[in-house]
């Protein structure tokens, strides 16, 4: 009886992350080694996904930090599949390819950034509902940019399927990670 | 003007020592800024202006989220309304 309420369970919150559908739509952005990438190209991966600038004080290093870390939990476990770490940018006009190549290698040596113009990346960043506002510059032209702090998990199908935010420490999302892949249901047919 | 480069990691975990120490001292001392001088002339050469504000901004917020917690919240008196 507990399976099937807990079979019951699953598949309502896969209805509700149908109609929610977050994700949707393409990106065309470029990483830290100028490639193209879009949204396609991560179709059949699990991604650990988080929106940041560079010239973030504080939070984005550590939540960055958290992914890196539930990352190599993650691939301490065998049989699992691997997760693609992957930062894209809310501060397009200042974290041009240079910038985010400089910025990722002081995480996960896997971890993607991606930029691209303004307009693609407010595109990829509505598609994930994720807030940003750059604050007022300093005389130096520098500012702060406020944003959705969230890490992000999507499927294999590319949609969105959970979040942590700052409490969630990087065993708590390795081990809701490691649920995610064991329950899996593709959401799209 | 030339874009400035984001701090390293290097200047990164620099920024926040000194923060750290400064703010050390600020609890050592009830808060009283003139006996930390060295040490806040210290944090602000080691961050960007925008982040010693939004620092300073962080140490009011996370004090005064303890003073509601030790002492609870207290709603302003009400201006003279009839």
């Amino acid at each position: 009886l507990r399976e099937e309420k807990a079979r019951r369970r699953r598949a309502r919150r896969q209805a509700e992350l149908r109609a929610l559908a977050l994700g949707q739509g393409d990106f065309q952005l470029l990483d830290q080694a100028g490639r193209r990438r879009c949204k396609a190209d991560f179709r059949g991966q699990w991604v650990l996904l988080y929106f940041g600038f560079t010239h973030c004080p504080d939070i984005c290093p550590e939540e960055l930090e958290k992914l890196s870390r539930a990352v190599a939990l993650l691939e301490q476990e065998p049989g699992l599949p691997p997760v693609q770490p992957l930062f894209i940018t809310v501060d397009p006009e200042r974290d041009d390819v240079a910038a985010v190549g400089r910025y990722v290698r002081d995480f996960h040596p896997r971890l993607l950034g991606l930029t691209g113009s303004p307009e693609e990346v407010r595109a990829a960043s509505s598609a994930y509902r994720v807030y940003a506002s750059a604050g007022p510059k300093d005389e130096d032209g520098d500012y702060i940019v406020d944003h959705t702090v969230l890490i992000y998990l999507l499927g294999p199908d590319g949609l969105f399927l959970d979040y942590y935010g700052r409490s969630k420490t990087d065993a708590q999302i390795a081990q809701s990670v490691r649920r995610h892949m064991e329950t899996y249901e593709p959401l799209l047919d | 003007a030339e874009k400035m480069s984001a701090p390293t990691m290097e200047e990164r975990k620099a920024c926040w020592g000194a923060r750290d120490e400064f703010w050390q001292c600020m609890d050592r001392h009830a808060d009283d800024a003139s006996k930390c001088e060295k040490l806040r002339r210290s944090f602000e050469s080691r961050c960007p202006q925008q982040w010693v504000k939004h620092f300073d901004k962080r140490r009011d917020f996370l004090k005064y989220k303890r003073k509601l917690e030790t002492e609870g919240y207290h709603p302003p008196e009400a201006t003279g309304k009839s």
